[in-house]
């Protein structure tokens, strides 16, 4: 005992005293609840069998039913233009942004953090804000896209199947734009100035400087950039219950929010512990992406 | 003179660019501000002809916002402090050593910050509720959201105690300070603004959070402000400017948080999230 006590006090007992604790606990609640999930993707859960640890075990059969139901591939398609869209939109304007806030003049860096309030503010008041700008009839957008001349009719963006999902996308890009400038400029600067001076005075042009020097430099960058994107858009649920809640008939939901209406609106867990399970090894598919790219800055 | 110009003009793009990207923010209060029938003009107006400042109290009132954003306080407080008990310690020692074990702990870390919230309240939900902690609601989302955002914690405050000189504590060490007595002496104290910073990001994050407080808290007087505000908006409301004002109130003070400490923020998010 009085080892354990002066090894807590001057040794490495001191250490593994305060991780275990938050180790422990983060096993409790995320470790375990993953492993229950997938139990439960296998098991036969309805209002009855909540309460019991002992349901029966159907095998395969939310699996085989999951992919049976007509509007499984659409939801899957969904989530794959979400993915794809947000993450092309925020990193595109969130790349121009960083490269333009990387010319230094006075009050960049100040004017560049500002851009963060987008990711700071709740999901539900971004979700509600874009809610009323693209609204059909009132909305803002509609009547700056018409007096612009690029529409001649109102777009009804949240009840129009073909136009609900995108207008989660833009309400997304929004708000994930400014994080990825943040850390796009963090890699922007870490790129040596004296680079671009030997290139310049080897007479290349700016064109020529940005593709064999910022990207190829960025590279890793980017990749842990990509990555994060993908982990943060396959996270994103609020935007949909605040925007288009999944509606009209599906054509603007994603697999992280039926998930949950499966759960919490038909209480056919079994099935939303299935959608989880399937996301969940993508998402943990992505963070390795992530966790590679990011590994020799890791370790410094 | 041609650099202070030049200065001048990407200096006026930059506010212009940072103007259009912060438009949504601009409506939100601007909506606020607007009469009932205003705010269904066409054109819109940019600016609120007659603004009506006692939305705010109206809407305060008649949606209880006190009650929701008391909640909303004690879930973000309840989690930050949990997250910030359990995570300094372990993103202390992940600082520390280099070793397989550290780099094994690292990537489970990084691998549990992904897990989205959505997901893993399926299981969350059936197993609080098999345990009975869905008998204190509140409890049970902060719980939850700690277990959630506590690896972000982990991540920032580790880059954080990278930087403090490891010398530091072993001189201390050294002139016979315990290992608890170097770090809450030497060690707690250099890191405190990193920690500081990041407590500040887990509270907004939970002050916002959604998932887990809708699907969990059935009870209306005990719900936070997000699901208040997702209530507000049934699918055919055409109280905008109340639900704005609703936003604005509950949106502000993060705002002016964020605002305040604007560089710090940023500095402590870009220093954890890729390095």
């Amino acid at each position: 005992m009085r080892r354990i006590l002066s090894s807590i006090r001057d040794g490495h007992g001191f250490d593994i005293l305060l991780v275990a604790f938050p180790l422990g606990f983060l096993f409790l609640m995320a470790g375990l609840p993953l492993i229950y999930n997938a139990v439960m993707s296998f098991q036969e859960v309805d209002m009855f069998s909540l309460g019991t640890f002992s349901r029966p075990f159907v095998g395969l059969k939310n699996y085989r039913d999951l992919f049976a139901q007509p509007e499984t591939w659409p939801i899957l398609y969904n989530t794959l233009v979400f993915v794809v869209g947000s993450i092309a939109g925020q990193f595109l304007i969130g790349f121009g942004l960083a490269l333009f806030f990387w010319v230094n003049f006075p009050g960049a860096s100040w004017l560049r953090g500002l851009f963060l309030v987008s990711w700071v503010m709740p999901g539900l008041v971004v979700g509600a804000v874009w809610n009323w700008i693209l609204s059909g009839d009132f909305g803002v957008l509609n009547f700056l896209l018409r007096e612009s001349g690029i529409i001649s009719g109102n777009i009804f963006w949240r009840s129009d199947p073909q136009y609900s999902l995108y207008a989660v996308i833009i309400a997304n890009i929004w708000l994930g734009t400014a994080f990825n400038m943040i850390l796009l400029s963090v890699g922007l600067s870490a790129i040596p100035g004296d680079l671009y001076e030997a290139a310049e005075l080897d007479g290349a042009n700016a064109w020529q400087r940005f593709w064999t020097i910022t990207l190829p430099m960025m590279r890793s960058s980017i990749g842990a950039i990509i990555a994060l994107g993908l982990i943060f858009t396959l996270q994103q649920f609020d935007l949909f219950a605040a925007i288009t809640s999944g509606g009209p008939n599906n054509s603007s939901n994603v697999t992280q929010y039926w998930a949950w209406e499966l759960s919490f609106r038909q209480y056919d867990f079994a099935k939303g512990a299935t959608i989880s399970v399937i996301m969940i090894v993508f998402v943990m598919f992505a963070s390795v992406v992530y966790v590679r790219s990011t590994r020799h800055e890791v370790r410094g | 003179m041609s650099e202070r110009t030049h200065n001048r003009v990407m200096l006026a793009l930059a506010i212009l660019l940072a103007g259009i990207y912060l438009f949504p923010l601009y409506w939100m209060y601007i909506t606020a501000l607007k009469s009932g029938s205003e705010m269904f003009a066409t054109p819109p107006s940019f600016w609120p002809a007659a603004p009506r400042w006692n939305t705010f109290a109206e809407v305060w009132q008649s949606r209880q916002m006190g009650r929701f954003l008391w909640n909303s306080l004690v879930i973000a407080i309840g989690a930050t402090t949990l997250i910030a008990v359990l995570g300094v310690g372990c993103a202390y020692v992940l600082a520390r050593y280099r070793n397989v074990w550290v780099d094994i702990g690292l990537f489970l870390v990084l691998m549990l910050q992904v897990l989205p919230a959505s997901l893993m309240v399926t299981p969350i939900f059936v197993g609080f509720s098999q345990l009975g902690v869905l008998d204190y609601p509140r409890l049970a989302v902060v719980v939850a959201i700690a277990a959630k955002s506590m690896p972000f914690f982990v991540i920032l405050v580790r880059a954080t105690f990278m930087a403090v000189p490891q010398e530091l504590e072993e001189a201390a060490l050294v002139d016979g300070n315990s290992r608890i007595g170097a770090f809450v002496n030497i060690v707690l104290p250099l890191a405190r603004n990193g920690i500081l910073v990041s407590a500040i990001l887990i509270f907004m994050q939970a002050f916002g959070e959604f998932v887990y407080s809708k699907s969990m808290i059935q009870g209306i007087e005990l719900q936070p402000a997000s699901v208040g505000l997702n209530s507000f908006m049934g699918p055919n409301t055409n109280e905008w400017n109340n639900i704005m004002a609703f936003a604005t109130i509950y949106v502000t003070p993060i705002l002016a948080v964020f605002v305040l400490l604007q560089r710090r923020i940023v500095s402590g998010l870009t220093s954890g999230a890729l390095k």
